[in-house]
């Protein structure tokens, strides 16, 4: 086994996996939403809304170009 | 503002515990689902630490009633916007609350060492050899999510692939009292190979399953 996979601990991975989930699962409104970000006031979207992780949208954008 | 926590069943009990904010959570209860709700008189700064608390607390809800995870974060301005929300989506929201009643999600990683030697051979060779070193991940990669669903095929009702880095990850729908199971036949296939390494965790509530779109069948 590699370093990189020898670092893999219990507690790590179920903390990552439930965060990830927290973020990128879940139920996701459609309708005027109200968000919260980092150092950002929050901003008021009258707009059909999806809330995914960055690394999510950009994994979309290359399924779709595989899919094409 | 109010910040979102979770879908239950509109007769769920109301939780007894505080929120993200230290505000005491309440329901707001429609005819067949109600949400789960804080209000908030601060913005959140949608830190991994919030993200964590917040989980922390769908687990804690999640011990007690069935829920829907609402991803984190949402929020809406007024009760009357939840509301307006709950009645838009209640039906369906039940409708899954209901399938998904006595299960959890369990995530499967699994890794190779060759997919850590491809990558760094990757880096040093020429184009041809990177295109077809990828090709060679991407195979083994399909093969190894058809191998894996294979083995947890008698215990999870949906199947679905998540981001993955290196290797594999899945998150699996699994009824509550076969977790032990599965988790068994996970550890059973990795000991099948010295060549591979899987990491489990869970259960947890439904985060990948709260609607039945893009899941794989098992």
């Amino acid at each position: 086994m590699t370093d990189a996979m020898e670092r893999w601990s219990n507690e790590d991975v179920a903390l990552v996996d439930l965060i990830d989930r927290v973020i990128g699962g879940g139920v996701v409104l459609t309708g005027d939403v109200v968000l919260g970000v980092a150092g950002v006031d929050l901003v008021y979207l009258g707009l059909r809304l999806v809330l995914a992780p960055a690394h999510e949208v950009e994994q979309s954008v290359v399924l779709g170009r595989r899919s094409a | 503002m109010m910040l979102l926590y979770g879908v239950v069943p509109a007769d769920a009990t109301a939780p007894e515990r505080r929120g993200l904010a230290g505000q005491r959570l309440e329901m707001i209860r429609g005819m067949l689902a109600a949400l789960i709700v804080e209000e908030c008189s601060e913005r959140l700064n949608a830190t991994g630490d919030e993200a964590r608390t917040f989980a922390e607390i769908i687990c804690d809800l999640a011990t007690t009633t069935s829920i829907l995870p609402i991803r984190f974060p949402t929020m809406l301005p007024t009760r009357s916007a939840v509301a307006a929300e709950l009645q838009a989506n209640e039906a369906a929201w039940r409708r899954r609350l209901t399938e998904l009643d006595g299960l959890s999600e369990v995530i499967i990683r699994a890794q190779w060492a060759e997919a850590d030697s491809e990558l760094g051979s990757a880096s040093n060779s020429s184009g041809t050899t990177y295109l077809m070193n990828r090709a060679a991940s991407i195979h083994r990669w399909d093969a190894s999510v058809a191998e894996i669903t294979e083995v947890v095929r008698a215990w999870a009702r949906e199947v679905k692939v998540l981001r993955r880095q290196k290797g594999v990850r899945l998150a699996c729908l699994v009824a509550n009292a076969d977790v032990t199971q599965l988790r068994d036949a996970v550890t059973t296939w990795q000991q099948a190979g010295s060549d591979r390494k899987t990491a489990v965790s869970g259960p947890w509530p439904v985060f990948s399953f709260v609607d039945d779109q893009e899941a794989l069948s098992a």
